[in-house]
Parts: C-alpha cells; structure tokens; sequence
C-alpha cells in the first residue's frame, strides 16, 4: 500500500501528507498537545494493568488525542511473541523491557535512545536510583525509562515462628541465625507439613545471587566478561542453599517444582520466603496477609541484595516515535510513578514517589526494600546475551542443590561454560 | 470405507486368519485414458498456492537457516554444516530423541487399549454406549493449557490426589513430574489418556463395519472370544491402526506443549526430559540461536519422514486392504 | 437395539464385569475434569490441603464471576468463533476440491504435489512461526480475524483425509454423470461432495477443536486482548496469577464448555463422522 502512494503523483502525495497522519512524516515532527497517534504499549502483567490504564488517562489529560493501547502478553509467551515481533520490524511502540533481555535489543539496534528526551530536559536521570540507569544504558547511552525497581528481602510468617518458638527475624540476623530459625521450624512443625524456607532457585534473583553477593562472590565480573562461578566466595554463596535442602530446612526442588514457593509460603507452609517488591500485592491479597511481614535479608561477610527494575523502552523503529517518546517520558515522570505506587502496582523507580508505596499495605514494613536500594544494593548481572549462560545456570544448578553433585563440581563447570559462551559475545 | 459389509456375507469363514496382503489401492483404472485437462488445476491450485506460500516457503528458510549463523533478530551469515556438526556432538539432542521416542512409544501402547475398549464399547446391544462415547472421547476436545494444569495438580508430590491415593496402600509416591525418567513417562500418560478416546472412535467405527457373521461362524467352530477378538477383529482393523498409528507417530514427535505446560520452568527434571521440539523452542526463542534451532528442526522433520516412510514401507506386512 | 439383540455376539454384551471394566476406564477419562470442576468451586487453602478435599461444601462461584472480569470474556469468545468459522469453511471447501482431484483426477505431477503437501505435516509449528508471521503483517492482517485465520484454511491434513475419503467411494456413479455430460466440477459438487458428507463432518469436528484450542499462533499475530480468542486470554489469566488455582481452574472450565456442549449434542453425528476417518 505504502509503495503505491510513493509512486502516485506528487500531487497526490502532498495530498495525502495533508489528511493522513503518514507515520513517517509524523515522527519528525514535534509532539504538541494537538498530536494524533495510536500507539501500542505491551506489557506481561496483567495485575497491573488497572494503575497502566490510570496513567494513560492522565496522559491523555494532555496529549487528548494519542490513543494508547495495552498489549498483555504472558510472561510464558511475552519474549517469544516479541522476537518474532522484532524479526518482522514490528515492535510495539513502547514496551516493557528487563534486565537480562536489554542489552539484545539495544546492541541490536531495536531501542530508540533517550538521549533527545535528556538532552531536552524531558527527562532527567538523577531523579532515579542510579543502578538502574546503568542497567538500561549501553555503550554509555540510556534507552531505557526506570519504571519501578525491586530489591529481594526476607518474608516471614508469625504466626509460625511464633508457634515453632523462633524469633522474627531483624537487620543483625547472619546467615547461622537464619538458617537455625529455618531448622527450628522445620523440626517442630514437621508433622503439620511446614518447612522453614521456601525460595525460588530457577533463575537467581530470590536466591543465590543474593547469598553469592553477601558472601563476597560475584556472577560476572564488573567488565562483563568473565564468570564469578569459580571463586570460592560465588560457591559459599551457592553453599547456602544446598544445605538449607540437605538438611529439610527447605523443601526439595521436586517439592518447590510441583508446588511454586509462593504458593508455599501463602498457604502457610513456610515459615520463610525470600522474595521481592514485586510480591507485595500478591501477599498483601493472600488469606493469610495478616501473618506476614517482611525484614532486611540476613548476612554475611556484608549485607546485599540485588536490584533489578523494569524499564520502559520504545522501539527504534516505531511509526509514531515521538508520541511513544512522549510516552515513555510520562511514564517516567513523578505524577505516573506516584500513581502507580498508589494503585500498589509497583515500587517506582523515581526517587521520592515510594511514600505512596510504604502506605499501600500498612501491616508490611516496605521500607525495608527502600533501605536496601539505598545502602546495598548492587546490579543485577547482565550482559550482551544474557540468557546465553543464564540457561547454562538453569541446567546445571539444580544438580548443586539438590545434592546430586557437589556445588564446587557443578559451580566449576558452570564457570568454563559460562566463560565460553562470553566469549562468543 | 473399504471393510463394507456387504463384501463379506456369504463367506463362511473369516479369511482373515491367514491374510492374503493387499496393495493399497492404486487411482481408478476404470477412466478414459490421458489427462482431465485444466480441471484438477482448478481444484488443486487454490490449495497448493496456500501451502507453497504460508508452509512450504517458511519450511525452505528454514533450511536455508540451518545452514547459517543469524543475529538475534535476522541478517544471516553462511556457515555450512557447521550447525549440523554442532547438534551431532549435543549430547541433549541425543537425550532429548530417546525422550520423544519414549513418549511417541508410551502413546502407541495406548493403541491396543483404545481396540480392546472399542471392541467392549461396539458390542451390539450394549445399554449406555453412547454414554461412554462421551466420556472416552472428552479427554480428546479439552483444551491442552488446561489439562495440563488439572494433571499438575493431580500429579503434585505433596498436595496432589494421586499420591494421597497411593498413601491409602502404604505407597509412597515419587514427584512424578519432577524426577527425571519418571516425568516423561508421566507426560506419556498424559499423552495417552489425551489421545485414547480418538483411538476408540476411530476404531470402534471400522469394528462397526465387520460382518457379524464372521463372528457366527466362528462361533459354531467354537472360537473362544479371545480367539474371535485375535484372528477377526483385529486383521479386520488394520487400516483404521494404520492410519491411527500415523497420526500418532507424528503427534508424538512433535511433543512440546504439554511437556511445556505440564513440567513448568522451574523443573529440576527439565533438562532430563526435554522434547525435540522443546529444543528447537528453547534455542530459538530464548537463545536467540535461530540457525541452530533449524538444523534442529530439520532433524524432526527428517526423522519424522524416515519414520513415517518405513511405516508406509511396512504397511504391506500387516495391513489388509479388502 | 432389540432388534439386534438375537445375534450371538451380543451375549454377555451388559454382563456386570463389562459395565464395570467400561465404567472404571470412563470415570478415569473424565476424571481430570470433575477435579478440575471442584477445584474451581474451592478455595485456595482447600486446593492445598492434605489429605485433599473433594467437595469444597461451601461453593465458591464467586470463582467463576472473577473470569469474567479479568477476561474480556465475551470478545473473545466472539473471537474464537469467528477464526473458527473462517477456518472450517475455508478447510471443507478448499480441502474437498484437492483431496478430490489427487483422489479421482489424473494430472502431471499428482503424486509430487500429493508429498509436498503432505510433508508439511511433519514439521512441528513452530518451526515457521517467524516466517508465517512475517507474511500476515506484510499482508497487513496482524489484529484481524482473518490474519488469525488464514494460514489454518490450508490443511495438509483435511487434504490427506478427503483424499481419503473420495478414494473409499463407489466409482460408478461418476462414471454414469460423465457418461450424460457433467463436466468435473458438476460432478465434484452434485454428486460426490454429498456422498462425502460424513467425512466432511469429520473435518469439520476435527478443524473447530484444533481451531478452538490453538494458543501460540493467535498470541504471536494479536496485540490486544480483545482480538486473542479464548485460548489465548486464558493463557494470559494463567500467566498472570500464579497460584490462584480456583479462578484458573473456572477459566479453563467456561473456556472449555461451548465446545464440550456442541459436542454432547451433536454426539452421534460427531462419532459417525469421526469414525469415518478412520477408514485406510
């Protein structure tokens, strides 16, 4: 279709520009109040799709006329519904991005910089936690918009420690105090089914990373090219949990397979459950909401959690650029952010917007997670093709936790692996 | 419909004890000779246009994929048989063949059950047939997202019913989709319990069309039911086994969603039990390694019409065309 | 029924032990769905308890009120009927006229085409997901019923079966129309198109519960929830709430009964003509 309006006559051509809204004369021109698009926005979760619509609407209070449509993908489906989107030029306009997933797109030229959006005062990065400005940014340029960010804490259950005699956890808690308090639990209420800690360890964002960054470890070196797994602090990190298994201080990952830790934890069967901002709203919906708080991770050679945030990106070659830009900007701003951590959607990454966040559920102390951010909170690692040697951790570590092979086995050979597969980078 | 009634009456006793192979039948003879001009062009065009254009086109990138190096999203770079050389040398490639062999095997085996029951269920005069038609056949028109998540739940190592159920008898169930040799199996079952109502359908028409006089016959020579069931129903239904065994073979080797739905993502089993498909999935799609996915996917392609041939090869030896 | 009853076969034919064996086997196949059927009136603590519990007493509906809000139920449902109908027709008229032709026609690479067709077949799907998709948005059907629908009215399958079926029916009445004069097509649609009529019911049948289940392919080429037919809004619910099993559950059952109610009332034709299938 578009080739034949090229090859109408001029006149018709300038005809058209005058009436259509033609993409491409769009994008060049700047956004104005009086703007007409329609952009697409893809997102994976559905829960918070209510506070998404919200700040749409308030977009839409000044840009009346860019009609923006939400896209839910599944998570299960959401990345290969967006490669094949990508293979075909067809991104949406603006989407959800992760870490571990950004450095593809942005290396591969499908992420609009934001640089326009920064140099035009738009948008100014200082007003977010910094280490999620790196996540987003490769080869020193940002293309990503810090929509929220999440640190990973220790959830517990009182009215079982209290039944099982352990105390609740506090920020002087070690890894021993810890694992003992787990122990405990799984000892006393053995005949009820309760275990002390279920954690989710496919990927390692509740888990080991965690412990491999308190004991001192690493995953990948600050330069992106070398594996962590072989230092004997990543190892003590990886320790951790296989002994938690080992000794039934945690259910086993067959256990933890067939029924997910969250469901564990929400139906009183855990003690424990390290996890992150993003379960707030589901914990805060669970029949058992009252029972639950949440404190500082325990520590060891230092206390630490990982960071990690989703980010709005908008497609490098989208039809409506400056609309979806204006988007993205929105998006980012503290009238959006603060909407969204009152809805309870997410944690935002605007530094200064989470008030509304602590308020949202009373009975959980969530400023813990916003201590963290601030005092010890390091990147979540990613590189160039992350998911390259992430499954290599997925095919391997199980074998560490559940005791088949020893962590410092499985751990080497992750480390050549993984090194290889950086390599090809 | 070959096996029709009426080509049987009058004969006294089964012939099929003993079957005489025969041919498939070849395109009608009786038809004047040359070509029907333009006509099947009319007919066959508007088909093979849509097939060439949205299948066989995607098929040959495919394979000129799998003899590339790609970028996570398109520009390619020719490799050889590199890729190939790669998946030799994949010891999951391996693993992950036995796997969908076990599982195509596992739905197979559900093939003589769906003839023994088919065979109860046609029993002239048998009061509620239509009622367990029913039921055999609903497994078959579920939606697989949704079976998949009732037999997750059913299979659940702690809370689930099929252990609670073995713990009545002093058993102690393993975690059935989540121990490696166990879960495949158990996706087997699944398969199989999916598929078996189709099996009874299908085979329980072609049991439809056998003359009851084969039966009478060899009833007078005093053939035990047994006897009955092995040397006349069974030589009688080869061609609807054939076709349910095809069907079966190539919905076998294309396992993926209800491994997918049925295992999770958090399956320490996972890497155990993998599928073909699951493979080309996984490197596709989440590896961003798009030419090795299509060296794989060639290999399914490959291995399905090997097997598919020999099958088609073999059906001389055991399946009688009347 | 009663009349039958004086054939020797049927002796024993409702003795207890068959009615037992029939009736074991049959509470095992739709076992999964009364469990699924409870588990969607439960609740979330009731799901994981042990030992489990199999009438929740108090039902939860309120279970199946929730679908409806989280899902925009009716659009999609409108959805799936839609790429449904597309694809039956599309499959029953395009796939009766070739597995006519290479079933009764003779022309120069018959058995060729025959294989090319076929080979398709043993390709899983998503092995040309990507290029598929590339075609519907270079035609410009992403979002759109018809692009959900098109590649599915091309069915290597449906051909192999009609071809199947054509090849089963009596030659001589085709050979009397010809004798009077009917051309090819006359005699594809006034005579052998009706014979054919169980087996296109099979196609049919077969065509509406792969159309309606079918998941990846309508997630890929749609955007936005209210152009995804059913089985891709339940996809998303599952996706989206991870351990509320009830009102996952009670999506899967309503995603599930259009179709499971077609079926119980077209039961007898749906065998016949599913059973026709079946032939060589």
């Amino acid at each position: 279709m578009r080739r034949i309006t090229r090859l109408a006559p001029l006149a018709l051509v300038a005809a058209l520009a005058l009436t259509s809204c033609s993409a491409s004369a769009a994008s060049e021109e700047p956004i104005t109040e009086s703007s007409e698009a329609s952009i697409s926005y893809a997102v994976w979760d559905e829960n918070q799709v209510p506070a998404l619509e919200a700040n749409i609407a308030a977009f839409n209070e000044i840009y009346p006329n860019i009609e923006v449509k939400i896209d839910i993908t599944p998570w299960a489906q959401y990345w290969t519904k967006l490669q094949t989107q990508a293979s075909g030029g067809t991104l949406p306009d603006v989407f959800w991005m992760n870490g571990p997933n950004f450095q593809l797109y942005a290396a591969n030229d499908q992420l609009e910089p934001m640089t326009n959006l920064i140099d035009a005062g738009d948008v100014d990065p200082a007003n977010y936690v910094e280490v999620l400005n790196e996540l987003y940014s490769y080869d020193d340029v940002q293309y990503g918009m810090p929509k929220d960010f999440d640190t990973v804490a220790l959830w517990y259950n009182k009215a079982i420690l209290a039944e099982a005699g352990v105390a609740t956890p506090d920020d002087t808690w070690t890894w021993d105090d810890f694992h003992t308090a787990a122990k405990t639990v799984s000892d006393t209420l053995a005949d009820q089914g309760v275990y002390g800690v279920a954690t989710g360890l496919t990927g390692g964002q509740e888990g080991y990373y965690n412990t491999i960054l308190q004991a001192g470890g690493f995953v990948l070196s600050d330069d992106g090219t070398t594996s962590g797994y072989d230092d004997p602090k990543t190892i003590r990190g990886l320790q951790f949990w296989a002994d938690l298994i080992a000794d039934g201080s945690s259910p086993s990952l067959q256990q933890l397979s067939d029924t997910p830790h969250n469901a564990w934890f929400t139906s009183s069967k855990t003690a424990f459950f390290w996890s992150g901002t993003w379960s707030v709203s589901e914990l805060a919906a669970a029949s058992n909401t009252l029972d639950l708080n949440v404190a500082p991770l325990p520590q060891d050679e230092k206390q630490a959690t990982v960071i990690h945030g989703v980010a709005n990106v908008v497609s490098a070659n989208s039809p409506n650029k400056s609309a979806a830009q204006a988007f993205q900007a929105y998006l980012g701003g503290e009238e959006a952010q603060t909407l969204q951590a009152e809805m309870g959607a997410a944690n935002p990454a605007f530094i200064g917007a989470g008030q509304a966040f602590l308020d949202s559920v009373d009975h959980f102390d969530l400023q813990v997670f916003i201590d963290e951010a601030d005092n010890y909170a390091y990147p979540f690692p990613v590189s160039k093709d992350t998911a390259a040697w992430s499954t290599i951790e997925n095919e391997l570590l199980p074998q560490a936790f559940s005791g088949a092979r020893t962590v410092e086995d499985v751990a080497g050979e992750l480390a050549t692996r993984m090194n290889e597969a950086l390599a090809k980078e | 419909m070959t096996l029709r009634t009426g080509s049987m009456v009058g004969e006294s006793r089964a012939p099929a004890a003993h079957p005489v192979p025969v041919a498939a039948p070849k395109a009608p003879k009786a038809r004047p000779k040359g070509f029907d001009g333009y006509w099947p062009w009319l007919f066959v065009l508007p088909t093979l246009f849509g097939v060439l254009g949205f299948y066989i086109w995607p098929i040959i990138q495919t394979g000129y994929l799998s003899f590339t190096e790609t970028g996570p999203f398109g520009g390619e770079e020719f490799i050889g048989v590199d890729n190939y050389q790669t998946m030799l040398a994949d010891g999951n490639v391996g693993q992950a063949l036995t796997n969908t062999l076990v599982y195509t095997i596992i739905v197979l085996a559900g093939i003589p059950i769906a003839l023994l029951m088919a065979n109860l269920v046609n029993q002239p005069g048998l009061r509620f047939a239509s009622f367990y038609r029913v039921l055999f056949f609903m497994p078959y028109i579920a939606m697989p997202t949704a079976v998949a998540l009732v037999w997750r739940m059913i299979y659940n190592g702690d809370f689930g019913i099929l252990n609670w159920m073995l713990s009545l008898v002093g058993i102690d169930g393993p975690y059935w989709t989540s121990t490696p040799g166990f879960a495949i199996v158990s996706v087997g079952i699944v398969g199989m319990w999916a598929s078996l109502g189709f099996g009874i359908i299908i085979l329980g028409a072609a049991l439809k069309n056998i003359s009851p006089e084969y039966y009478e016959a060899a009833q007078l020579d005093g053939a035990t039911r047994w006897k009955q069931f092995t040397a006349i129903t069974v030589p009688l239904v080869t061609p609807s086994l054939f076709f349910v065994t095809i069907i079966s073979v190539i919905n076998g080797f294309q396992l993926f969603d209800l491994l997918y739905a049925i295992m999770g993502q958090y399956n320490p089993a996972l890497v155990q039990s993998q599928s073909l498909v699951y493979i080309f999935y996984n490197q596709a799609f989440i590896q961003n390694d798009k030419g090795y996915a299509a060296a794989i996917g060639m290999l399914i392609l490959v291995v399905i019409g090997i097997v598919t041939f020999f099958q088609f090869r073999m059906q001389k030896k055991w399946v009688n065309y009347v | 029924m009663s009349k039958e009853s004086f054939s020797p076969a049927q002796q024993g034919a409702n003795s207890v032990r068959t009615h037992l064996v029939l009736g074991i086997i049959g509470f095992i196949m739709v076992f999964p769905f009364l469990w699924q059927l409870i588990i969607s009136l439960s609740t979330n603590d009731q799901v994981m308890s042990v030992p489990p519990t199999f009438w929740p007493g108090d039902l939860q509906w309120g279970n199946f009120v929730d679908v409806f809000t989280k899902l925009p139920f009716f659009d999609q449902f409108g959805v799936s009927v839609g790429i449904t109908v597309i694809r039956v027709i599309g499959q029953v008229v395009l796939c009766s006229m070739a597995g006519y032709a290479f079933a009764r026609m003779r022309f120069r690479g018959r058995g060729i085409f025959l294989g090319v067709i076929l080979s398709i077949l043993m390709v899983p799907p998503q092995v040309y997901l990507i290029p598929q998709f590339q075609i519907i948005q270079n035609l410009g059907l992403l979002n759109t019923i018809l692009g959900i629908a098109l590649p599915g009215i091309f069915s290597a399958f449906g051909v192999f079966l009609m071809r199947q079926i054509f090849l089963g029916l009596p030659l001589e009445l085709e050979e009397a129309a010809r004798l009077d004069g009917a051309n090819p097509f006359q005699i594809f649609y006034k005579i052998m198109l009706p014979l054919a009529t169980p087996g296109i019911s099979a196609l049919v049948i077969i065509t509406t519960l792969w159309s309606w289940n079918d998941l990846l392919w309508p997630l890929v080429v749609t955007t936005y929830a209210e152009k995804m037919p059913l089985s891709a809004g339940l996809a998303t619910l599952a996706g989206s709430i991870t351990t509320d099993y009830p009102v996952m559950m009670a999506a899967s059952v309503l995603a599930m009964a259009p179709v499971l109610i077609l079926f119980i009332a077209l039961q007898r034709r749906v065998v016949d003509g599913l059973a026709f299938s079946g032939s060589k």
